[in-house]
């Protein structure tokens, strides 16, 4: 129905700049987030303070393009009117740079945990949950933003699917950083910090999956939040037909 | 063909629906074929149902057909030489083009406003008591008090009170589309036709006049031809779009505005190369 | 801008011929031009008839002169007329002996006045034979009925036989006491008139009724004894009332006849002439200017309202001018209808084609063909044929002589209504054609039908086109000869075509027009020389009643326009 092609044929030509030039900052906004979280995973693996200091600082820019981008929107629809897909580009972008702001701050806030867990010493547990949840997300945002870009419905579908296999190693990584509080109340501390900074991950994963919601919203003009990704899947098969 | 039957569901999410009461169908079409000459058709094969007490409006490029279309309801296109139409209309159950329709009783029915403003050179009161007076009715006590609902009605009534007797070829153009609309009303029709209503008007009018039709929509179907897409966006419940003289999508204006079926639908309304 | 441009802006500091013909300053000259030779032209018209014309109405003075020709010297009396220049060829040829030797003469025209004495009022006179002019103040001019002016010296007044006041003993009391007899005698007169055209003439017309009633019950075989007896008693009644009226008319008549005037011509002659036949008498060069005024404004009030005499180069042109506009207004309550039900159908009703192309061909060409035409058209069809129908059926009893078979004011009506139908049918169809569709539709989208469309909305608005047309026509009709002379136009009239006899409206009657009066006076008349200024006259009075049409018409539009203005914008 719509395709990547579609926001070049408007007969305003510059109507046409001003879509592609938001739907660039989006992804450029993407881009700056992934490597945002890449860093303060990073930095929370390697207890790389002055990474991690590096990553806080660069939240600001994540804040500047969101700022940018909402006026861009507020602009277009102010301007344009846009209507059918248009419109629901828009509102999916605005949608979306909120979701991508907020990934910025839960990189933010794993980076914060990372320079306690330098400060206050080490976890006791080996990180193995948290490269693997991180890793996982990582790739969620990716497929996200791909998905955006190329407005590809089967691919968002995956990554709301994928938001429950996360949500449930998220559960797995809590219980096994219990037993370590239990085992030892002086790693409390440490473990609280590793634990917060696996839920930031987890919320990072929440927000890929808005993300996706959005692709299908933008897409075939559903309203899929609040579904369970089992109906989501059947919805889609349906609506393919 | 799909016909293109009323999504209830759809209106009733639209906050504007919640006072209204039953959805019936005001206006039939079914199988709409127009001819100007035997080779040039205007229309192909329309189906609609248009409902009661809502704003519908037909938006399209120029020549799409939408204003041949309601100039079918009120049999405007009679007037044209070598005008044919197949296929039915019906108003209320009742077929508009029976051989022993009466025209001119089917148009006090189903009133017009046109494009520009058409008032007659005559006083404002006379504009309003035309209709009436077309019927016989001449008493002044009756046409007094018709005058003054029909203006209160369109929103002119406060503006123009103190003058009456003036010439209304001297209101401003917003002021004499009103006027026109209060014409119409006075005449107690069910059904308003708008033929592009505001498109002669600068857009403080043209604000007053979509205002004006959010009122009239309590009492009268309204139906609305318009260039401007916004403006059926904003002021109708309905919304169908038509091109090459084809009724290519009908639903809620909703959801024709933010997710259309039809990939002509979205070009158009997004503005893209047809 | 840089230097460049600068030097090309100002190189044509010497613009050459052609430059000037391009910059196309020389069609503004031209434009110029011709409106102002067009304005010239008709200024110039209108100039030359008003200072002909309305000069005529002045009191003149009048000269009193010796003219010495061979030997013979006479006094003459008169008002100069005009002045010319002739060449000595012309003059000698002529048969003229001359005493100057110069190229060219003076040569004045003199109205002498008293035909009866002089045989002609107009005479040439060769300055040169003529000796200083005088001004006698005592001089009197008399208008009368008959024989023209007279022009001569008060003598004596006589009334009912006796003398009442003798110039040589009292000349301001015998003056006075001549117009108070003239005074007089004009109020008689106009009793007279009053008998002669009122009462008399409905007692003429009351026993050519009951003639035709008798013919009429002839006709019919039902001419019984009581019916003769029931139209003889009436007749007896109508005898007796014209026995009483005669009588009147016999003792007024008496009453002035009686009253003579004696006067002196200029070579001494003495005349005794009757006071009956006065209009009026002046002394032009004892008058001032006041009274020059006052006269003037009489006489121009008597050209204006009063009937012709003297075949018609004397007295008024009322009832060419009342017979002109009968003629018009009749005109129009025949053409409006027909022209703009025949524009309604072709604009609103027919189907366009080539048979209303055809009818539009048909009426454009119809407007463009002569206007004798029309006047061989109406007497064919209209007088003889129509009319002779209508003799047939309607007024067997007046036949063999014609009643509506004869050229008459409903026929010459009906001529010009088809003559300016093109006009008022084009015009009103402009107007049709001209309101917006959209008005139309607004009324019938309110569940008007087309009638009533038609009758409340689109005629109201077409009122300014149809009054523009309507009087386009009435003022070409007022100006139209040609066609009136074939049916219905004579030079005089016994009666105006309305009047208090039943029906009031005579349409079978001849009337008298303005237009055909300037050809007659002008052109067939025995005394051209007096019926010039007439000519004048009347023509000024024409071109004025046309203008003011045509301005009036221009002026209606224009009002009718501005108020359907904001509906064409």
């Amino acid at each position: 129905m719509i395709h990547q092609d579609s926001y070049k044929q408007h007969i305003s030509g510059q109507f046409n700049a001003e879509l592609e030039a938001v739907k660039n900052h989006l992804l450029e906004m993407g881009g700056k987030v992934e490597q945002q979280i890449a860093r303060a995973v990073e930095s929370l693996l390697k207890r790389d303070s002055g990474e991690a200091m590096q990553v806080i600082a660069g939240d600001q820019e994540v804040n500047d393009m969101e700022v940018r981008i909402d006026e861009e929107c507020s602009r277009i629809l102010a301007r344009r009117q846009p209507a059918a897909s248009d419109l629901r580009l828009v509102i999916a972008i605005a949608k979306v740079t909120t979701d991508l702001e907020r990934i910025g701050d839960e990189a933010t806030k794993i980076a914060r945990q990372a320079i306690k867990l330098s400060e206050e010493g080490k976890s006791p547990s080996s990180y193995v949950e948290a490269r693997h949840i991180a890793s996982h997300v990582a790739s969620m945002l990716r497929k996200a933003l791909d998905a955006f870009a190329r407005l590809d419905v089967d691919m968002a579908v995956e990554v709301v699917v994928q938001d429950a296999e996360v949500d449930s190693e998220y559960g797995t990584a809590l219980r096994s950083l219990v037993t370590f509080m239990m085992e030892d109340p002086r790693t409390i501390s440490p473990v609280l910090n590793e634990m917060w900074a696996l839920r930031s991950l987890e919320r990072i994963g929440d927000h890929g999956s808005n993300i996706a919601e959005q692709v299908i919203y933008l897409v075939k003009g559903m309203d899929v939040r609040h579904i369970e990704p089992a109906q989501l899947q059947a919805q889609m098969k349906s609506s393919n037909d | 063909m799909q016909t293109h039957a009323i999504d209830i569901e759809s209106i009733r999410r639209h906050p504007a629906a919640e006072t209204a009461g039953p959805i019936d169908n005001s206006l039939q079409v079914e199988g709409l074929n127009l001819f100007y000459d035997q080779t040039s058709q205007a229309l192909f094969d329309i189906n609609l149902e248009i409902p009661k007490r809502r704003v519908t409006a037909f938006i399209g490029p120029s020549g799409c057909g939408k204003s041949s279309l309601l100039r079918c309801f009120n049999r405007m296109n009679d007037l044209v030489d070598g005008c044919r139409v197949e296929g039915h209309l019906r108003l209320e159950g009742d077929d508009i083009y029976a051989p022993n329709v009466d025209v001119a009783g089917l148009r006090r029915r189903i009133g017009m406003v046109f494009q520009k403003p058409n008032p007659f050179p005559k006083s404002i009161y006379e504009n309003v008591a035309y209709g009436l007076r077309i019927q016989g009715i001449n008493k002044k006590r009756v046409l007094d008090e018709v005058v003054e609902k029909s203006l209160r009605a369109a929103a002119l009534w406060d503006e123009v009170k103190d003058r009456l007797n003036d010439s209304a070829l001297g209101l401003s153009g917003g002021q004499q589309q009103r006027l026109v609309i209060a014409r119409t009303v006075a005449v107690e029709p069910e059904v308003l036709l708008l033929d592009e209503p505001a498109s002669a008007l600068d857009p403080i009018s043209t604000l007053k006049i979509e205002e004006l039709i959010y009122e009239l929509k309590s009492r009268y179907t309204i139906v609305i031809v318009t260039h401007n897409m916004q403006q059926a966006a904003r002021v109708s419940d309905m919304t169908a779009f038509m091109y090459m003289g084809k009724l290519i999508e009908y639903d809620s204006t909703d959801r024709l505005f933010t997710n259309p079926n039809q990939k002509q639908t979205e070009d158009y309304i997004t503005g893209r190369y047809g | 801008m840089n230097t460049q441009d600068v030097t090309t802006l100002h190189s044509q500091k010497n613009p050459g011929p052609l430059v000037w013909v391009k910059s196309g300053e020389p069609m503004i000259w031209i434009n110029a031009a011709a409106v102002s030779l067009s304005v010239i032209a008709v200024v110039g018209l209108m100039a030359l008839l008003a200072v002909r014309g309305f000069s005529h109405f002045w009191p003149k003075d009048v000269m009193l002169s010796n003219v010495a020709y061979q030997d013979n010297v006479r006094p003459i009396l008169g008002e100069v007329v005009e002045e010319v220049e002739v060449s000595r060829q012309q003059l000698l040829e002529a048969g003229f002996t001359l005493k100057g030797s110069e190229d060219f003469f003076q040569r004045t025209l003199l109205k002498q006045g008293n035909r009866d004495f002089l045989g002609s009022d107009f005479v040439w006179l060769i300055n040169e034979q003529l000796d200083a002019p005088q001004y006698p103040e005592n001089v009197v001019v008399i208008e009368r009925l008959e024989w023209g002016n007279f022009y001569g010296y008060l003598k004596s007044v006589t009334r009912d036989g006796a003398l009442v006041a003798d110039a040589a003993e009292d000349e301001a009391g015998a003056w006075e006491a001549f117009q108070s007899v003239i005074a007089d005698t004009l109020s008689v007169r106009e009793a007279i008139h009053v008998i002669e055209r009122g009462d008399i003439g409905r007692i003429n017309y009351a026993m050519e009724r009951l003639r035709l009633e008798e013919r009429t019950l002839e006709l019919a075989d039902a001419l019984d004894a009581t019916a003769q007896a029931a139209l003889a008693s009436e007749r007896a009644e109508l005898d007796a009332q014209y026995k009483v009226l005669q009588d009147q008319l016999y003792t007024l008549y008496d009453s002035i006849t009686n009253h003579s005037y004696s006067a002196i011509l200029a070579d001494g002659r003495e005349v005794s002439l009757p006071i009956a036949k006065v209009v009026r008498a002046y002394q032009p060069n004892g008058m001032g200017i006041a009274d020059k005024l006052a006269m003037y404004v009489e006489r121009l009030w008597e050209f204006l309202s009063d009937e012709p005499r003297e075949a018609n180069t004397e007295g008024g042109i009322f009832p060419a001018m009342f017979g002109t506009v009968m003629m018009v207004i009749l005109m129009a309550i025949i053409v409006t209808p027909f022209g703009v039900v025949a524009a309604v159908y072709l604009r609103e009703y027919a189907r366009q084609g080539l048979v209303t192309r055809i009818i539009r061909v048909a009426v454009n060409n119809l407007a463009g063909v002569p206007s004798i035409v029309y006047g061989v058209f109406g007497l064919g069809f209209f007088v003889y044929f129509l009319g002779g129908e209508l003799d047939q059926l309607f007024f067997p009893a007046a036949l063999p002589s014609p009643t509506f078979g004869t050229p008459g004011l409903m026929w010459a009506s009906l001529t010009l209504a088809l003559l300016t139908l093109p006009v008022v049918i084009v015009a009103t169809e402009e107007g049709l054609a001209r309101i917006p569709k959209s008005v139309r539709e607004g009324s019938l989208a309110l569940g008007a039908t087309r009638a009533e469309t038609l009758w409340r909305v689109v005629l109201p608005m077409a009122t300014p086109a149809m009054m523009t047309g309507l009087i386009l026509a009435v003022a070409r009709a007022a100006g139209e000869v040609a066609p009136l002379m074939l049916v219905g136009v004579v030079k005089l009239a016994p009666s105006l075509p309305l009047d208090g006899n039943y029906p009031f409206i005579h349409l079978d009657q001849k009337f008298m027009h303005l237009g055909f009066h300037i050809y007659d006076v002008g052109f067939q008349s025995p005394n051209v020389e007096a019926a010039r200024p007439l000519v004048y006259a009347t023509a000024l009075l024409l071109v004025i009643i046309i203008a003011l049409l045509n301005l009036a018409a221009v002026t209606l539009r224009n009002r009718l326009r501005e108020r359907y203005k904001s509906l064409e914008a």
